[in-house]
Formats: structure tokens, C-alpha cells, sequence
């Protein structure tokens, strides 16, 4: 029998940032196994977009040391691998000349490389993403005329077009329907159970994917990693992590 | 009316026009999407700076707005991704401090008011053979990268940050465009004037981008206009002897007025 070694999509260690002379995040380390379905939970402007944005190399760690895939991450090039859903993905101004079909090819531009046109791999890709999604049927709409939840489809199908081992989503049913939102978690877990990418979520509503999740993350300028996100959605446990009272309210959603 | 290509000077102006009509619509599809539309009508203004050196100095006016606009398309940029300025303040700063600066060395050297004004408004019989192996050569560099980093480009306009992070280097690729752009607003004055050239690049896109169609459409239909509003100018210029970049940018006002009328929502 052989084994075979797959280093951590992140490897954090004593990660630091502030910004302005403010301590945003503070000595944080971690690991991301491949496979896994964490999510990152904690109060309004206690760092989980900060954390995020570091690992993806959008803001420059003050000190700690950050490894993706077993690389260091200035050294690291294969930026495919992570999909990456913003926080206002579903906030796009709604006169941008965009179609569905262009948003969700953009998630293939940077393996295309300079003049690169668009190959068959590219186009079967592009079309898989927006199958997968359920978005194929608006792909010659204008991504400013569909709905919240529409949309949050499509950035989710752009990031899937560059096959990731990782998907990253920051808070994404921000102006999105309950009922949307609740496709949205079933997708999650399709992708995280089936297709096997690994899932880093930043949430609020811990307790709908309580089920699915492997880790929990809370964040609040420290970190605290969870193993067990049962015992930490617990009102008391919340209560102390946030810091305020507060109460787990269970719904079907 | 087609008598009118029989002359020299009216075959390098088309020549020069179709050239910039094509690289400002282009580019300025990248502008008008970042909601930095104003780039060109500062840069524009910058390139007035470099004009008036050159008729100070007796230096090729083209070649002094071409390293004044790229000098300035560098320091906006700089200012506005490094020291975070929000853009429009930065554009605010330069367009009228370079205007400022334009009209101190006109009026210390009040001669060549007249050689002035037709770069400023755009003159047909102003093109000379150089201007336009300048045009092609610089028009060949600048149009060579925008479509090697077209998709890009789109890329950015649409969402900054996802770009940055699936690995396409944003800013490396910012001081690209306006560096293009700097170049394009340098070697368009010479056709359609420092003060209309803003218009050449906003105007095309922004009355394309009303009949609601994907970016690639938008684009080439944002060319199109372009490359009608230069002829039909440049022969009503010929025709009643206007200045041409005004002309054209009456005739660019004409399609954006039909494409309202067309596509009120």
C-alpha cells in the first residue's frame, strides 16, 4: 500500500497584523488539511476578512509566516488552486456590461496567460462551473440583471471555473434570500462531500452547517480553533467567545 | 465629398484619426468601467504642459506632451494605489494645477498663442508625415498591449480584488493602462485637441454600454462609434472649416443621445 503525502492547503504560524498601529489579528496558527469544511466564526471587526485576505495575499502579514500547499507564500504561484468568493459578491452595479458567461470565464484568466484565447479545456470548464451552479440557463444574461441569490451563484461558479482544491467564502448571503441561502449550503456540501474541495466559510449562522463542518475557527483579534463545533455552538460557549450574551436559535434554514 | 482624400493633409488626418479612434475607445472602456473617466481629461491637460514647453523650447511639441502625460499618468497612479488618495481628488489636483502651469508659460511667452490653439482644439491641416510614424509606431505598442492583456484588464475593471487574488498582477498592469492611456491622450492632440480628447474615449463607451450587452459587444460596438464619429468630423471639418475635434465630438454626442433615446430603462 502507498501513502501519499498531501501537505496542508494552510499552514499558519504566529501570524500577526495591524493596521494603522491597531493589532487586528494576533500570534495566530493553524492548519487547513485537505478535504476539510471549516468555518470561520466571530464578531463584526474582529479580523476573519483580515484573516482571509492575508492567506490569499492581499495584505502583508506584520509578522508570522503563512504556507499554501506546502509552499511559502511569496513564493507561491499556483493561485488557481484557491477559489475566492468576496464578501459583496452579490453587490455589482447593475449597468456593468457583463453576461453570466464572461463573469464565470474570468475564473480561468489566469491560467490563460498573455493573448491567451480561450481553449476547449477552458470552455468545458466554464460550462461545468455553471452547470454545477445552476446558472447555465442565464449565461447570455447581464450579471447586473439577476438576483442576489442569482449572482451569489455565479461568483460562486467563477471561482469553481479554475477547478480550486479550495474554495474561500466570505460572508456570502449578504442580500440573499432565505431560500437562496439554503440552496447555497446544500451546494457547499455537494462540493465539499462529492467533488471534494475544501471549504473555508466565514459565517454568522454557524449553527446551519453545524452538521457539515469538520472545524471551527473563531476569530476575535485572537484564535481559537474548535474541533468540535457541536460543543461551541452552545449558548454559553457563545456567550463567552463573543463576549455579550447570547442565544443559539435553531431553525430550519 | 470623397474629392476631399485627394489631399495630403486630409489623408494623414483620417489616417491619424482612425488611429485614435480605435486606441481611445478601447482604453476608454477600461476608464469609464473604473469610474475613472476623468484620467483622460486630466491627462489631456497635462499634455497641454508638455505642448507648451515644446513651443517654448523649440522641442518637438508631441514628443514634450507625450513624456509630460506619462510622467503624470505615473505620479496619479503612484498617489492613488501607494499613499491611498482617493482618485478623483488626486485627478482634481492635477488637472488644474497643470492647466495652472499651461497657461504661466503661455502667457510668459505670448507668441505662439495661434500654434497653441490648434492644439487645443484639434486642427486637420496640422498633421505632418512624422506625427503619424509617431501615431503608428506609439498606436502599434499601445494597441499591441491592450489586447495582450485585454481579458485582464476586463478582469480588474470588474472586481479589483478577486483579480489580485487569483494571481493577475493588478498593479503592475495599472501602470500599464495609464501608461497607454498617457501615451494615446499625447498623440491624439494633434487631431482632436487637448481639451476634447476626454470625450473620445468616455463618450463611445459610455453610449455603448447602454444597449446592454456583454463587454466583448460593448467594446466593439464602443469602436465603431468611435470610427464613425472620427470620419463623419473629420469631413464636416473639412467641409465647413471647423475645428475637427470639436466636430467630432458633436457627431460622438449624436450617438449618445440616440443610444438614451434608444435604450431609456
Amino acid at each position: 500500500m502507498s501513502l501519499k503525502f498531501s501537505p496542508p492547503l494552510f499552514d499558519v504560524e504566529r501570524l500577526s497584523f495591524e493596521r494603522q498601529g491597531n493589532l487586528v489579528l494576533n500570534n495566530a496558527s493553524f492548519t487547513i488539511l485537505p478535504g476539510e469544511y471549516c468555518a470561520i466564526i466571530g464578531p463584526n471587526g474582529g479580523g476573519k476578512t483580515t484573516l482571509i485576505r492575508l492567506l490569499l495575499g492581499l495584505e502583508k502579514p506584520t509578522s508570522g509566516m503563512i504556507r499554501l500547499f506546502g509552499s511559502e507564500q511569496k513564493r507561491f504561484k499556483a493561485w488557481s488552486r484557491i477559489g475566492y468568493v468576496p464578501q459583496r459578491s452579490a453587490l455589482i452595479d447593475s449597468s456593468f456590461p457583463a453576461t453570466v458567461r464572461e463573469v464565470v470565464g474570468m475564473g480561468r484568466y489566469a491560467q490563460r496567460g498573455i493573448f491567451g484565447f480561450e481553449s476547449s479545456e477552458d470552455k468545458d470548464a466554464i460550462e461545468e462551473a455553471m452547470e454545477l451552479m445552476g446558472v447555465r440557463d442565464l449565461s447570455e444574461r447581464l450579471i447586473g440583471n439577476l438576483s442576489g441569490g442569482q449572482r451569489q451563484r455565479v461568483m460562486i461558479s467563477r471561482a469553481l471555473a479554475s477547478n480550486p482544491e479550495v474554495l474561500i467564502v466570505d460572508e456570502p448571503n449578504t442580500g440573499v434570500d432565505v431560500e437562496s441561502q439554503h440552496r447555497f449550503y446544500e451546494l457547499l456540501r455537494h462540493l465539499n462531500r462529492t467533488k471534494k474541495v475544501s471549504i473555508l466559510f466565514i459565517t454568522h449562522d454557524i449553527g446551519v452547517i453545524a452538521e457539515d463542518i469538520s472545524r471551527v475557527l473563531f476569530v476575535n483579534q485572537t484564535l481559537l480553533v474548535s474541533q468540535n463545533p457541536a460543543e461551541m455552538i452552545r449558548c454559553d460557549e457563545m456567550s463567552r467567545l463573543y463576549g455579550t450574551p447570547a442565544h443559539v436559535v435553531c431553525h430550519n434554514h | 465629398m470623397l474629392e476631399m482624400l485627394d489631399y495630403p493633409f486630409m489623408q494623414r488626418a483620417l489616417i491619424a484619426g482612425l488611429i485614435i479612434a480605435v486606441l481611445a475607445s478601447l482604453s476608454g472602456s477600461f476608464i469609464v468601467l473604473r469610474r475613472y473617466s476623468l484620467l483622460s481629461e486630466t491627462l489631456a491637460h497635462v499634455s497641454l504642459v508638455g505642448v507648451a514647453i515644446g513651443l517654448l523650447f523649440g522641442i518637438a511639441p508631441l514628443w514634450m506632451a507625450i513624456a509630460a502625460s506619462l510622467v503624470a499618468s505615473w505620479l496619479i497612479e503612484y498617489l492613488r494605489s501607494v499613499h491611498g488618495l482617493y482618485s478623483d481628488s488626486v485627478l482634481a489636483i492635477f488637472l488644474s494645477g497643470s492647466l495652472a502651469l499651461a497657461i504661466v508659460i503661455v502667457s510668459m511667452a505670448g507668441s505662439f498663442n495661434a500654434s497653441l490653439f490648434s492644439y487645443l482644439f484639434g486642427s486637420i491641416l496640422s498633421v505632418s508625415n512624422e506625427d503619424l510614424w509617431v501615431m503608428g509606431g506609439f498606436g502599434a505598442l499601445g494597441m499591441g498591449l491592450l489586447l495582450a492583456f485585454f481579458k485582464e484588464l476586463y478582469f480588474i475593471a470588474f472586481d479589483e480584488e478577486v483579480a489580485r487574488a487569483s494571481g493577475i498582477r493588478v498593479a503592475l498592469l495599472n501602470f500599464m493602462l495609464v501608461s497607454v492611456i498617457a501615451v494615446i491622450i499625447a498623440i491624439s492632440i494633434r487631431v482632436v485637441g487637448t481639451l476634447l480628447i476626454g470625450a473620445l474615449m468616455v463618450i463611445p463607451p459610455v453610449a455603448a454600454i447602454r444597449f446592454g450587452m456583454g463587454f466583448y459587444p460593448t467594446t466593439l460596438l464602443s469602436v465603431v462609434i468611435a470610427l464613425i464619429s472620427v470620419v463623419a468630423g473629420l469631413s464636416l471639418s473639412y467641409l465647413f472649416s471647423l475645428p475637427s475635434g470639436a466636430a467630432i465630438v458633436l457627431c460622438l454626442l449624436v450617438f449618445f443621445v440616440v443610444a438614451l433615446v434608444i435604450n431609456r430603462r
